[in-house]
């Protein structure tokens, strides 16, 4: 039995589906590809792949969001985000109590440059070891 | 410029059997699809897929005189 030439055996929001996970796929193999890369060449080959099928995905995601082909997910509800952003917060908190503990008064409270990093590290390594 | 891994010759491989397969999708969908802005973007895409196959192809035969003919 033939099927006819405009004919297929998918429905078309099952084709662009089809197409959609196999570009969200081939994103994480090109991501791959470029971080196991040896050759500066290949590695650059590899991102501009990356980006452009990056690109490609977001383009059929909209093209199928407006011809209403897919289901958005549902929104986060405002405690959910209150609960999440709180969490964070005391985690950055304590992150800089490490920080502060680690890298010591060089720190000033402030931001470190790479300058004073190699300083501290050298420092760091000394008495870490002791 | 260094040779090829044998990694990524596989990488190579494996993405021109990706990109190939892409372009083959895209057009059953630019022949069969009704909504035309579906169709437009698949009629991109088949451009793109094909000029990251050339790429691909492209990057083998640039590879090819530095790669040892033994195993080292």
């Amino acid at each position: 039995m033939q099927q006819g030439q405009h004919q297929s055996l998918l429905s078309e929001e099952d084709l662009a589906s089809t197409i959609l996970s196999d570009l969200k796929r081939v994103v994480r193999e090109y991501a791959t590809a470029a971080t196991e890369s040896t050759c500066p060449d290949i590695r650059q080959l590899f991102t501009k792949l990356l980006n452009n099928t990056l690109n490609m995905q977001g383009q059929l995601f909209q093209v199928m969001q407006q011809s209403n082909m897919y289901n958005t997910a549902s929104p986060a509800l405002r405690q959910e985000l209150d609960k999440q952003s709180k969490q964070y917060q005391q985690t950055i908190q304590k992150t800089k109590q490490f920080l502060q503990q680690k890298l010591g008064n060089q720190q000033n409270g402030s931001f470190y440059t790479p300058a004073q990093q190699d300083q501290q590290h050298g420092n760091q390594g000394q008495t870490y070891y002791m | 410029m260094q040779a090829m891994t044998a990694k990524e010759l596989e990488y190579i491989a494996d993405s021109m059997s990706n990109e190939d397969l892409l372009i083959k999708q895209c057009a059953v969908v630019v022949s069969t699809a009704t909504t035309p802005a579906l169709r437009n973007i698949c009629s991109q895409m088949i451009a793109t897929h094909q000029q990251h196959y050339d790429s691909l192809l492209h990057a083998i035969s640039h590879h090819q005189s530095l790669a040892p003919t033994q195993p080292q």
